[in-house]
């Protein structure tokens, strides 16, 4: 077990140190001043070092296992990309430094929005968003301010239910009232009811394409007509944009706003739950709604532009995570537009071979084709639970598939390959989950339950935590 | 070039398990007349060529000496930061949904907590937020959350762009924001706060040092706010914690702020981290992520996300935010940079920043044509100065001398017309201050 950072304080010389080459002239009055102890722990650098070099043995990580994290496209994060975002004139950079001395910085964040309008058919991009539920929410406000400029009063936002968890808490986040409507058994939209629950009050919907069963919506076109029609909006969730780089675009489908997590389908790395980016993007009617500042190119330079009468606002402080957005780009001219062509390509036939291999096994809710990803419902021997295989590939030293969703599949497991995987590594991994769910669960279904043993820590327990939280050093 | 690892027989072999000739063929769904037509995107490049590229444009930013803060600081950041943060198992790992196979991230992210609890002197801590903008933004929302009321008094001296993102969350919600103006001595009277309270306010929002460098009387805020049940929000910049009076100890309900200073690079103004910290009893009402101790069936110590059940995957529209993906690769850094320094050192830290900065603004206000915008007020790292000289030819000339001057606050109002914001921090030597007076001296 690895000691707390109080437990491993001790007496000893702290690692960091700071001279002052000045004499250290400070007054504060006693009513400002801080009266409690701070409280922070005291270690060498040497102890730190393996204290943390130890708790990162303690992960799995894509850089150590395969992790076919449904949903997350979990695809290799390129080393240049680290070794480009170190340079000091990136990192070194202030956000509020004159546009001339950062237009390098500037052509970066320039250069990407055009490559993601044209990988997406959209017609222009705010990169400012932090992630992927706050490119939802600005997108959201936007649609807002747009029914606002025309003066149409519509409240309600439409959310299949297969959606992910950040879509109605978006909506709900923008101040509107969400409208589940049921997905078909393949998270499928069904027009006839659709159309019952699209009133004149809907301002859009928010599809995710393919669905979260890895299904692309067949019906899209039919969906935007109708939806269009009603004057209700399209909301394109792009947490699936890997299915479909080079061979279909959220715009030219029909959809007016729509984000792009850059740390899924472009390669930035997640870092454990973030820093992410999530622009958001919009057909031109739009435009003028988006978060400030746009950088925006005159006369061969680049500016940021902070004046935007229509504009939403910010939906955080400066321009966006530039750090993200540096890693996307570098990853986009790695590749060019038919690199990445291939990488959906390659992602949807990695999915489909893994599934070919399942389905006849395996229940599959959605059937035999997919495109980056698909939903297993297995249902194995001696009660032997999702969660419990998923505990078992802990033990194989894989990372588990995302699990228990989407929430209309019973005991869902979500597993997305991604493109950046071998045959063999799939061939492997399809034989282990085989073997856990048709050996294991049948002849030693006690070691399936009991697991992970493999693991730094076994089981925990979930329910204990949240009943008596210990959130912080005793 | 790109990383997909499968040569051609491989492909071959899979599409034959498929019973297909091409990859093609699995999209065909997509209906013919919107399918996308040749992707118009640059690119193709080796890792080689890649470098290269990046260099160039890399070129095109100049790398300057900073005495400008606002938001966003120039803080030494300690290698052992940097060396932890590139360990691929932290940087290439998910959100830790299988906590048996994440106890490395969230032993982190618990230790990280801690401190943020100790450094504010609040109970509780969560996992982290976008930054300090948004950080401010689900505050307010907290506010309204656990008070049921809708007014908020945000200060004035609240960073412009969080009151701006601030304004941004909430406009579709029935709330009104009513700003609170700064006195001519830079920060709130508790007059000005008393007299803006009514029944239906949720929340007091101030920071310090606020804006303009200003420490505030957080106490007397504190409890202007708290004898009339509204709940205080202080906005905190934590290196001044070392020696200021924490949000705990002035009563403060939540405590937020940005935590770039903790050992994370200024990037240009991200990505950053936003920090939240709440009193005992608002826990449950808390936006983002929680890890939690507790122990696996043989009763050994392990983390796990918790308190799950605010969230957006299991509460959608109920949820008390939609954040997800949030700043744990940052608030790995601000945990690296928090164990290093100890009690004292940290202490020391802010005590040069301090000196610094009261060394440059003693003979900045003494040119001629300069003059301290708030003269008696205390302040951590940053301050104001008021002066007669044209503000963009300085800046020009500085710039010219590799160094990032002052901010210019003319565009910030009528007060601060002719005003210039400097931040001075440990990373500024002697002689690179002197150097910086000297040419304001000639301006």
């Amino acid at each position: 077990m690895e000691k707390l950072l109080n437990e491993l304080s001790s007496e000893c010389k702290a690692a960091y140190e700071i001279n002052c080459d000045m004499e250290t002239d400070v007054s504060i009055p006693d009513h400002l001043k801080r009266k409690s102890d701070l409280g922070l722990p005291n270690a060498a650098e040497n102890d730190l070092l393996r204290h943390f070099t130890n708790l990162s043995r303690k992960n799995y990580a894509l850089s150590t296992a395969f992790y076919p994290l449904g949903s997350c496209t979990m695809k290799y994060n390129p080393l240049i990309n680290e070794r480009i975002a170190k340079f000091e004139s990136f990192n070194m950079a202030h956000p509020y430094q004159p546009a001339e001395t950062m237009q390098g910085i500037l052509e970066i964040m320039h250069g990407l929005e055009r490559d993601l309008c044209e990988v997406s058919g959209m017609d222009a991009f705010s990169l400012q968003p932090a992630a992927g539920a706050h490119g939802e929410f600005a997108g959201l406000l936007i649609i807002a301010a747009h029914f606002k400029a025309i003066k149409e009063k519509r409240h309600k936002i439409i959310v299949p239910d297969s959606a992910h968890g950040t879509n109605p808490a978006s909506a709900a986040f923008a101040g509107y009232e969400t409208i589940p409507l049921k997905s078909e058994p393949d998270g499928s939209i069904d027009i006839e009811k659709l159309k019952e629950v699209l009133t004149k009050d809907v301002a859009a919907i928010m599809l995710t394409v393919p669905n979260t069963l890895g299904v692309f919506e067949k019906e899209i076109v039919e969906i935007s007509k109708v939806c269009h029609e009603n004057g209700t909006l399209l909301y394109y969730d792009g947490a699936n944009l890997n299915a479909l780089m080079g061979f279909a675009r959220p715009g030219d489908l029909g959809f007016d706003v729509m984000h792009i997590n850059l740390h899924k389908t472009f390669s930035s790395p997640h870092g454990g739950g973030g820093p992410g980016s999530g622009p958001v993007g919009v057909k031109s009617f739009l435009e003028q709604f988006l978060p400030v500042p746009r950088v925006e190119k005159k006369d061969e330079k680049y500016v940021l532009n902070y004046k935007k009468s229509k504009t939403i606002g910010s939906v955080k402080a400066f321009m966006g995570n530039f750090p993200v957005i540096l890693r996307a780009y570098i990853y986009i001219k790695a590749l060019g537009g038919d690199g990445l062509k291939n990488v959906s390509a390659q992602a949807v036939l990695n999915a489909n071979y893994m599934l070919a291999k399942f389905k006849d096994k395996i229940a599959v809710p959605a059937g035999g084709r997919c495109m980056h990803e698909f939903v297993l419902s297995p249902k194995a021997a001696n009660g032997i639970r999702t969660l419990d295989i998923a505990k078992r590939l802990l033990d194989y030293g894989y990372y588990a598939p995302t699990v228990y969703f989407p929430l209309i599949v019973e005991e869902a497991m979500m597993i997305e390959p991604t493109e950046t995987e071998s045959k063999e590594t799939l061939d492997k991994f399809i034989e282990i989950l085989n073997k856990i769910i048709f050996e294991e669960a049948v002849n030693e279904p006690q070691k399936v339950k009991d697991a992970p043993v493999n693991t730094p820590v076994a089981r925990l327990n979930e329910v204990e935590a949240a009943r008596k939280p210990t959130l912080k050093w005793k | 070039m790109d990383y997909t690892p499968q040569n051609k027989q491989d492909r071959q072999k899979m599409l034959e398990a498929l019973g297909i000739k091409s990859e093609d063929e699995l999209f065909d769904a997509i209906p013919a007349d919107v399918r996308a037509k040749h992707l118009n995107i640059s690119g193709n490049q080796t890792e080689q060529e890649l470098l290269k590229y990046f260099k160039n444009l890399a070129a095109k930013n100049k790398t300057l000496t900073s005495f400008r803060g606002a938001g966003i600081y120039d803080h030494f950041i300690p290698s052992l930061v940097s060396e932890v943060t590139s360990r691929s198992e932290f940087w290439t790992a998910y959100t830790p949904y299988q906590a048996e196979a994440s106890q490395g991230t969230l032993q982190a992210i618990f230790e990280y907590q801690s401190m943020i609890c100790a450094l504010t002197g609040m109970d509780t801590s969560n996992a982290s937020l976008y930054d300090g903008a948004t950080a401010v933004a689900e505050a307010a929302l907290l506010a309204m959350r656990v008070s049921g009321k809708n007014r908020i008094l945000i200060s004035s001296g609240v960073h412009p762009e969080y009151i701006k993102t601030v304004k941004t969350y909430l406009q579709n919600l029935d709330v009104k924001i009513v700003l609170l103006d700064i006195s001519p001595n830079g920060s709130i009277e508790k007059a000005t706060v008393d007299a803006a309270l009514d029944d239906n306010t949720a929340a007091v929002i101030v920071q310090s040092p606020n804006y303009f460098g200003v420490v505030e009387n957080m106490q007397v805020l504190s409890s202007a706010a708290k004898e009339n049940n509204v709940l205080f929000t202080a906005v905190v910049n934590p290196l001044s914690l070392a020696v200021f009076q924490a949000p705990g100890e002035y009563g403060a309900d939540i405590a937020v702020g940005e935590g770039q200073p903790l050992g994370i690079p200024a990037s240009a103004g991200g990505a950053n981290i936003g920090f939240m910290a709440v009193r005992k009893g608002l826990e449950w009402k808390m936006p983002g992520r929680i890890v939690g101790q507790t122990i696996d069936k043989n009763g050994k110590r392990g983390f796990v996300l918790t308190l799950q059940s605010r969230e957006q995957h299991i509460r959608r529209e109920k949820a008390t935010s939609n954040i997800c993906t949030n700043a744990s690769l940052n608030a790995l850094a601000a945990c690296v940079y928090l164990s290093g320094w100890g009690n004292e050192g940290l202490k020391k830290l802010a005590d040069t920043n301090m000196s610094k900065a009261g060394y440059a603004f003693h003979k900045i206000k003494n040119i001629d044509g300069f003059k301290a915008k708030f003269e008696n007020s205390i302040f951590f790292n940053e301050f104001v100065i008021e002066t007669t000289k044209n503000i963009k030819k300085i800046d020009k000339n500085l710039i010219k001398n590799g160094i990032l001057g002052p901010l210019d606050l003319s565009n910030h109002g009528k007060q601060f017309k002719n005003c210039l914001l400097f931040c001075v921090t440990e990373q500024r030597t002697k002689s690179e201050i002197d150097k910086l007076i000297e040419l304001l001296a000639k301006a």
